[in-house]
């Protein structure tokens, strides 16, 4: 039964995903380009390509300088900063963006603070704001993912470590950097393929068509040109991109890793390197904090109530929580679907690999592409977009979120069944019994921390929303970046910190809710 | 002489609370024995500075080990499993015996592994040795860096006679010839009977002399 389950969302999956590519193939031989003013595809390609490797590597950098100082250091109120972190992936990049726009901008904090000497804050919009938007969000997931891998090494390998009395340099490259090295090829590959199809952050920070990803220039040769066979050809080179990237990057380990057994064990450095740790910690956490009180202390202000009396706002609201309920319901039943089915799989089995495939949708095709794909299928089965456009948000969103809900589902699956799979066929346990009585009361917190993230990631998408929103159908963020595009600055600002405080409840509400209704413990 | 006198411990302030009463004489191996969760490895966590008493001393040769810190108290310690650094090759985990930077091919290095039977390992990763030799590579590190106490936490779990039978007769050599102090935890009587002279067992939170 749940083999079937779990074959039958497989292959719908794959079915839809060949239904929305064969759209874009389709359309690629039928709908001429109309001559738009998009970039060359190679420069896309070479612009998109470095950018996303220069953000790698910064990311993974300050990733590790993070966990690295986090691993050591104990204050109040680590816990919280160590959760902020897990959102960082999910939160609205178009919040972050309008975060650092009001800390580093023209008229940003930075500015006021150093005009009066006579200096001036390197402009935000650019190569160097799009690196350091993308350090920002992606730094602080890497960090949370080394962070894990540090806090699992064996408290007997520190202990030998501080007998055999290593230096804070030996202690970094014996202990430390081995413990993260196996994440680092993972968690890198997501990186790069996040930036590489990097949407809101370069649309608003790119500064022009010298900064153009991809992604970009599809939502532009649509919704600007109206030019759909540019939009349909750069879709095409995108996909076969990721593909190049995502098949030799999918031999890899997994990036997440949020199940990580803590070790007990403290070895605290010494002063002089504990005051290196406290100053890096200080530094990245102001670059990451800065920007969302940033986007909580101006949004906050006078322009929040006008933004409340406006019919607009209510309704971009009621469509991006109803939106984010129904794809968050439906990114759990997929991943819960398809994590029982390969849980009961051998490792080596050909059916336990096609099960996971359908998971990899969103880093193969990018939330633009996906979109346009389903802009093209709703065209030709003569489904007008209006009526498609509520269909369409909630299963792309659930689509794009599922790989996240996955990595955090599949490993207590799998260990649930490699631990009990005897036991519950020795017992002869229903499907529904081994749920109710075994898999929901230990999968309590790890539900919710899916359902939190797929509901937050929903909430923040801009991407499908792009090719499909209008003044009447509209979410948050497209609420938001209108509000940016027609200078409403102060609304756009107030949109932003509903957001926020919106993604970052939820993601702090969900899993403990869950926790309480299935009495989870560790 | 090793002396803990009189030592008192919890892990948490309403935890079971401990008292250990142990001496150890040089060149002698003293086995120490009990349930699981009865406090054998706390008892050695505490000799090598890893937890710190509430009250009591631990002494050697009658100067305290105690506000010592774990690096700079002579003591070696040999788990049973991450004695080694896995990605190190196993020269390079026994130089990490002589200081942070000494080098793999240095001659104490190639001797130590020598006296261990290990010389044609010597540029293998330790990831790549079996259980037995892994624990070759510690003890030609605990040799290399010749402290008089040796804390031995279940070295031989996991390993099958014919490995462990070697190891057990190295350790019984080093402990003679370099008059070191040891304690060998361990829940399997025939390791102890074949190498330990005296044994203590932990009952309700105490050392109970056998």
């Amino acid at each position: 039964m749940r083999a079937l389950t779990g074959a039958a969302i497989a292959i719908a999956i794959a079915v839809l995903i060949a239904a929305l590519l064969l759209a874009l193939f389709i359309a690629g031989r039928t709908i001429p380009t109309t001559g738009s003013t998009v970039t060359g595809v190679a420069r896309l390609v070479g612009m998109s390509a470095i950018q996303a490797a220069l953000s790698t590597l910064l990311s993974l950098a300050a990733g590790i300088a993070l966990a690295w100082s986090l691993d050591r250091l104990r204050f109040f109120g680590r816990g919280f900063i160590v959760g902020l972190l897990s959102t960082a992936l999910v939160l609205p990049a178009l919040v972050i963006v309008s975060g650092l726009v009001a800390v580093w901008g023209r008229n940003g904090w930075v500015n006021a603070l150093i005009e009066p000497l006579g200096l001036n804050a390197p402009s935000i919009f650019g190569l160097g704001g799009i690196l350091a938007a993308h350090t920002l969000l992606n730094g602080a997931f890497s960090g949370r993912i080394f962070l894990d891998r540090l806090e699992a090494i064996p408290p007997d390998k520190l202990k030998l470590g501080r007998s055999l009395g290593l230096s804070a340099w030996r202690r970094f490259t014996v202990i430390d950097i081995p413990a993260i090295a196996g994440s680092i090829p993972g968690a890198g590959a997501t990186i790069f393929l996040l930036c590489f199809t990097s949407f809101p952050i370069v649309l608003v920070l790119g500064g022009g068509p010298a900064n153009q990803t991809l992604e970009v220039a599809i939502y532009q040769a649509v919704r600007l040109d109206f030019d759909l066979g540019a939009a349909v050809r750069l879709a095409i080179v995108q996909l076969v991109v990721c593909a190049a990237i995502i098949i030799p990057a999918s031999s890899l380990s997994p990036a997440a890793a949020f199940f990580g057994r803590r070790s007990r064990y403290r070895w605290p450095d010494s002063r002089a390197v504990t005051a290196t740790q406290t100053g890096i910690l200080s530094i990245l956490l102001l670059g990451f904090l800065t920007p969302l009180i940033a986007v909580l202390a101006r949004g906050m202000g006078p322009a929040l109530a006008a933004v409340l009396a406006q019919p607009n706002f209510w309704r971009a609201l009621w469509t991006s929580l109803t939106i984010g309920t129904l794809s968050a319901l439906l990114t759990l039943m997929l991943a819960l679907g398809l994590g029982m089915a390969r849980a009961l799989e051998p490792r080596q089995s050909l059916l336990r690999t096609a099960l996971g495939v359908p998971v990899f949708t969103y880093l193969a095709v990018p939330a633009v592409v996906l979109s346009l794909g389903f802009f093209l299928l709703a065209r030709f089965i003569g489904v007008p977009t209006s009526a498609a456009a509520p269909v369409v948000l909630v299963i792309a969103n659930a689509l794009l979120a599922l790989p996240f809900a996955f990595a955090t589902l599949n490993p207590p699956l799998e260990a649930i069944a490699r631990r009990n799979k005897k036991l519950i066929r020795a017992l002869g346990l229903s499907s529904t019994a081994q749920w109710r009585r075994i898999e929901w009361p230990l999968l309590g917190r790890p539900i919710g921390y899916a359902l939190a993230v797929a509901f937050v990631f929903s909430l923040g998408d801009l991407g499908v929303i792009s090719l499909f929103g209008t003044s009447e159908f509209s979410t948050l963020p497209w609420l938001m970046y209108r509000a940016l595009g027609a200078y409403r600055s102060a609304d756009a600002e107030a949109i932003g910190a509903i957001l926020l405080v919106l993604s970052l409840s939820a993601f702090i509400a969900i899993p403990k809710l869950f926790e309480v209704l299935t009495h989870a413990r560790d | 002489m090793l002396a803990i006198e009189a030592v008192s411990f919890r892990h948490t302030p309403d935890g079971p609370l401990y008292r250990f009463d142990i001496d150890v004489a040089p060149g002698e191996i003293v086995g120490l024995t009990g349930a699981s969760g009865s406090g054998k490895s706390t008892l050695l966590d505490l000799i090598a500075g890893f937890l710190t008493p509430l009250s009591g001393d631990i002494a050697l040769g009658g100067a305290s080990l105690l506000g010592r810190p774990p690096e700079t108290r002579p003591v070696s310690i040999l788990f049973q499993t991450d004695n080694v650094f896995e990605h190190l090759s196993a020269s390079a985990n026994v130089a990490l015996g002589l200081s942070n930077n000494a080098r793999a091919d240095d001659p104490a290095v190639r001797k130590a592994l020598a006296q261990m039977g290990l010389e044609t390992f010597s540029p293998r990763r330790a990831a790549d040795l079996s259980g037995g030799q892994k624990q070759r590579v510690a003890l030609a590190r605990t040799l290399l860096r010749n402290k008089p106490v040796l804390l031995l936490d279940e070295p031989f779990t996991g390993l099958d006679e014919e490995t462990a039978a070697p190891i057990r007769k190295a350790i019984a050599d080093l402990v003679t010839a370099n008059n070191w102090h040891a304690i060998l935890v361990s829940h399997q009587k025939e390791d102890v009977a074949a190498l330990a002279s005296r044994r203590y067992e932990i009952r309700d939170g105490r050392t109970h002399p056998v």
